[in-house]
């Protein structure tokens, strides 16, 4: 009998960048298996609560998985305290569940993102293991090589000279933030075989902050359920097919 | 020589690199091959070649052959080319379409083309496809596979209309309609639900039910689309969309006794949209560390000659 | 190497696991009773020392190591992040703990602003080098008891005592697969004072360390500038200079320098300087640390 492996690689790419009062974590949504596509709409990003969205990429099985499981010890946390639980704290729990496998470790790449109890936008990156970090943006997945240098000097301005005089803004708005993922998405479509067929971006956006920067975006659904003033949109678009 | 003891004859040793040792004789150059397998036995990972990912499909039709190819040529999983062309010449009313390691498939087919050339002008004779079917045979069966060019051949020749498949260790087979590549699979999926012999050539009406990216933009005015037609382009079509290797574009190619029409990029189903955003970068952006201008024209003097001005039109 | 452990620790963690996963209820290992009622926050803490599932193979530490060791298979599949380049050493004004920012799994930068300095509790630091989540975990799960033992007994912990908590604890997945190389500060009763804790086991007391794949070029020159007499500020870039040093020549490390110090009252973070920044432009009122700047002029080569 040939060896039975446990892990198979999945494809797909996330990316999650956190703004000064806002987040928003895009996937695309094709799964596949080698060459195959096994389907062309497997969503990748999840919603927690109202103020964390959880994107998982790597193996889908492991994945589905444990975004079960988060979301189980979430409602328990919500039953037993009344509240639903901090960013902060959603992603240490995040990183001890991962520990717990550190041995049959889960294959997934996790990004959490969403608004903290201060209110501003953050990210917080996984490794399989558990090992985490708060950051402004994050590109996880096959296709990760070929965005995060993009990201970098999107939104880091990395190797750009800021113009006399001035200096580069730390965060950048919601407009602008939409618009580099979708261009992402579809740069990352042309040249990587396992990115395509749909991209699905949530939008958290804090308490207090308005609608500015989602008007004009077209296809916007809504999927706040408490009232405690964060919201939380999804917006879907086409990838190529091919 | 000026002393006076006599030096021993020497032999002369020609140096490594004279202009003979250039000419490296017909055939593959093994130098490299035994450093080549060291490395890899200390974990050297070896290059990857571009390959094709690809489908490729041919099919007989009432007139003569069609091929059909995707455009998409990958390195692992990115795509290096997104628009290459597969389907090579060998002669007037022969095509090869290549599919396997994209180097292979462009030297053999050349190869080949040129040979069947001679071939032709000895024999005095227009090339017949089993010719080319043969050269090709017997070069890859000689390489043992490892020349990892997949082909399908199809042609018209005084003999009448001929498709071919040529996998890597050299073995053919002669088919009525064949795919070849990642995406024969879906190909041929679609092949074994609609091919039928002697299909038409005839101006049947666009069937309502093609898919949007069927434009007018992609006809061009000689050929009409043709059952056959439609059927390459919808296997080829469903290699791109469901297969990751394959992608892009569809090229076809309809031979006939008479004429032979290459119709590259005839269908364009994947164009990308446009950006959202316009990425320039403002001039210094990169620090500039130093500027040094220099005139390359320092003086110039023009003298008119006598006679006409040139005629630059 | 089981049979090893087996003969020869006390509770090796491959028996304990194999214990717990024999009395497990249900499939993934957790008992479910915890996590009702108010025991839900607090998930597999609550039964005492955290639980690991286990896969069911003859060999699971060969199994982890097919799946995830980089150095024996670079194509394994699933690349953990590891870190690199960290020291510390002490002398009269505390300890200078400096570390490096990059991350790197396989091949690729993961991240160039890692923190890989743990802050413990305000007075102990732990450094990371090694597996970046055997790190982070094991030194917030140390500062926990770091607390306990405060609580209990009225007093805090020494470092001896805290990096000998670590060090058993890792002593006893000896063999498992965990690779970490930590440096455990702080300033307690007898002064000063700096341990080494790694995965193998080892535990050294030491004035200087300097821990992971670029600690070869730190010592080069921290070995050179160590005095026991330093001041302050001499100190501090004594620690900036030497991560400098290993950033610019290791390619598993560089990004930015995070600089701590812990003086009796506990530890200050001085401040993160970006390595790329140190090169041209130095600490800030020096000259740049890179050679081509120091010898603009001076050399014989050809001018750009």
């Amino acid at each position: 009998m040939s060896s039975f492996n446990p892990y198979t690689q999945n494809g797909g790419t996330i990316l999650a960048i956190a703004g000064a009062d806002f987040s928003v974590v895009a996937g695309d949504t094709r799964q596949s298996e080698g060459y195959n596509i096994q389907t062309r709409y497997a969503p990748k990003v999840f919603r927690l609560t109202d103020r964390a969205v959880l994107a998982v990429n790597g193996f889908a099985a492991d994945g589905n998985m444990f975004v079960k499981k988060v979301k189980q010890r979430l409602e328990w946390y919500r039953h037993a305290h009344a509240k639903d639980m901090p960013l902060r704290s959603i992603a240490r729990l995040i990183q001890t569940m991962l520990y717990s496998r550190r041995f049959f470790p889960y294959y997934v790449y996790n990004i959490l993102g969403g608004i903290e109890e201060d209110g501003s936008g953050a990210v917080y990156s996984f490794d399989p293991v558990g090992s985490y970090e708060r950051e402004t943006c994050r590109a996880a997945g096959p296709a990760q090589s070929l965005l995060q240098p993009f990201l970098d000097n999107q939104i880091y301005f990395k190797n750009q000279q800021p113009a006399p005089g001035m200096s580069h803004p730390t965060h950048l708005p919601l407009q602008a933030v939409l618009a580099l993922v979708i261009d992402s998405f579809t740069s990352a479509t042309e040249r990587h075989i396992e990115v395509g067929d749909g991209l699905e971006m949530y939008i958290i956006l804090g308490k207090g902050r308005g609608l500015q920067g989602l008007e004009g975006v077209k296809g916007v659904q809504e999927l706040t359920i408490s009232e405690d003033g964060e919201r939380i949109f999804v917006v879907r678009r086409e990838l190529k097919k091919d | 020589m000026e002393c006076g003891v006599r030096c021993p004859r020497r032999r002369r040793v020609r140096p490594f690199c004279t202009q003979t040792a250039m000419y490296r004789g017909p055939g593959f150059d093994f130098s490299n091959s035994l450093r080549n397998d060291f490395l890899q036995h200390k974990g050297v990972a070896l290059p990857k070649a571009t390959s094709t990912g690809t489908t490729i499909v041919g099919c007989i039709f009432k007139d003569g052959i069609i091929l059909g190819a995707d455009t998409r040529a990958t390195e692992g999983e990115i795509v290096a080319d997104k628009n290459c062309e597969k389907i090579h010449y060998i002669a007037e009313s022969i095509r090869c379409c290549g599919a396997g390691t994209a180097a292979d498939t462009e030297f053999v087919t050349a190869a080949i083309s040129s040979n069947i050339e001679l071939h032709a002008l000895s024999t005095g004779r227009k090339p017949r496809v089993v010719a080319a079917m043969t050269m090709l045979k017997q070069y890859l069966f000689q390489y043992q596979g490892h020349v990892g060019a997949a082909l399908v051949l199809g042609g018209v020749d005084s003999t009448g209309a001929h498709l071919f498949t040529v996998h890597p260790h050299g073995s053919t087979d002669k088919l009525p309609y064949v795919t070849m590549g990642s995406g024969s699979l879906a190909a041929m999926a679609v092949f074994e639900n609609g091919w039928k012999p002697n299909m038409e050539v005839g101006r049947q009406p666009l069937s309502p039910a093609l898919p949007s990216w069927y434009s007018n933009d992609n006809v061009r005015p000689a050929v009409q689309r043709e059952e056959a037609l439609k059927l390459v382009c919808d296997a080829v079509a469903a290699g791109i969309f469901n297969d990751l290797g394959s992608g892009s574009n569809i090229d076809a190619c309809v031979i006939t006794a008479t004429h032979t029409e290459m119709l590259r990029n005839f269908v364009k189903p994947n164009e990308r949209v446009a950006k959202e955003l316009k990425y320039g970068f403002r001039h210094g952006t990169t620090a500039i560390k130093s500027e040094h201008i220099r005139s390359l024209v320092v003086s110039e003097e023009i003298t008119p000659i006598r006679g006409e001005a040139m005629d630059v039109s | 190497m089981n049979s090893l452990i087996q003969r020869f620790a006390g509770s090796s963690s491959g028996i304990e696991l194999q214990k717990r996963n024999a009395t497990v209820v249900d499939d993934d290992g957790e008992l479910s009773d915890v996590m009702w009622g108010s025991m839900a926050g607090f998930g597999s803490l609550a039964k005492g020392v955290p639980t690991f599932t286990v896969p069911s193979v003859p060999d699971p530490a060969a199994f982890l190591r097919l799946h995830t060791d980089d150095h024996a298979d670079p194509s394994c599949r699933i690349k953990i992040q590891h870190g690199t380049t960290t020291l510390a050493f002490r002398y009269q004004g505390g300890v200078i703990v400096a570390v490096d920012s990059r991350a790197t799994a396989g091949n690729y930068i993961a991240s160039g602003t890692v923190k890989k300095v743990i802050e413990i509790n305000p007075y102990l630091l732990g450094t990371m080098a090694g597996g970046a989540a055997d790190c982070q975990f094991w030194e917030t799960y140390l500062g926990m008891h770091c607390r306990l033992h405060e609580l209990r007994n009225h007093e805090r912990i020494s470092v001896s005592a805290a990096s000998k908590y670590l060090s058993n604890l890792v002593y006893s997945y000896k063999g498992m697969g965990l690779s970490m190389g930590t440096m455990i500060c702080g300033w307690d009763k007898t002064g000063p004072a700096i341990f080494y804790v790694d995965s193998d086991g080892t535990r050294l007391r030491g004035d200087l360390f300097s821990v992971g794949s670029g600690s070869t070029f730190a010592y080069g020159v921290l070995d050179q500038g160590y005095r026991w007499d330093l001041t302050d500020e001499e100190a501090q870039e004594l620690g900036r200079r030497s991560i400098y040093a290993a950033g610019h020549r290791d390619a598993f490390s560089g990004n930015s320098c995070n600089l701590y110090h812990v003086k009796e009252r506990g530890w200050e973070f001085i401040g993160n300087y970006d390595i790329n920044k140190l090169h041209y432009d130095g600490p800030g009122n020096g000259q740049g640390y890179g050679y081509e700047v120091r010898v603009e002029g001076k050399t014989s080569a050809v001018a750009a």
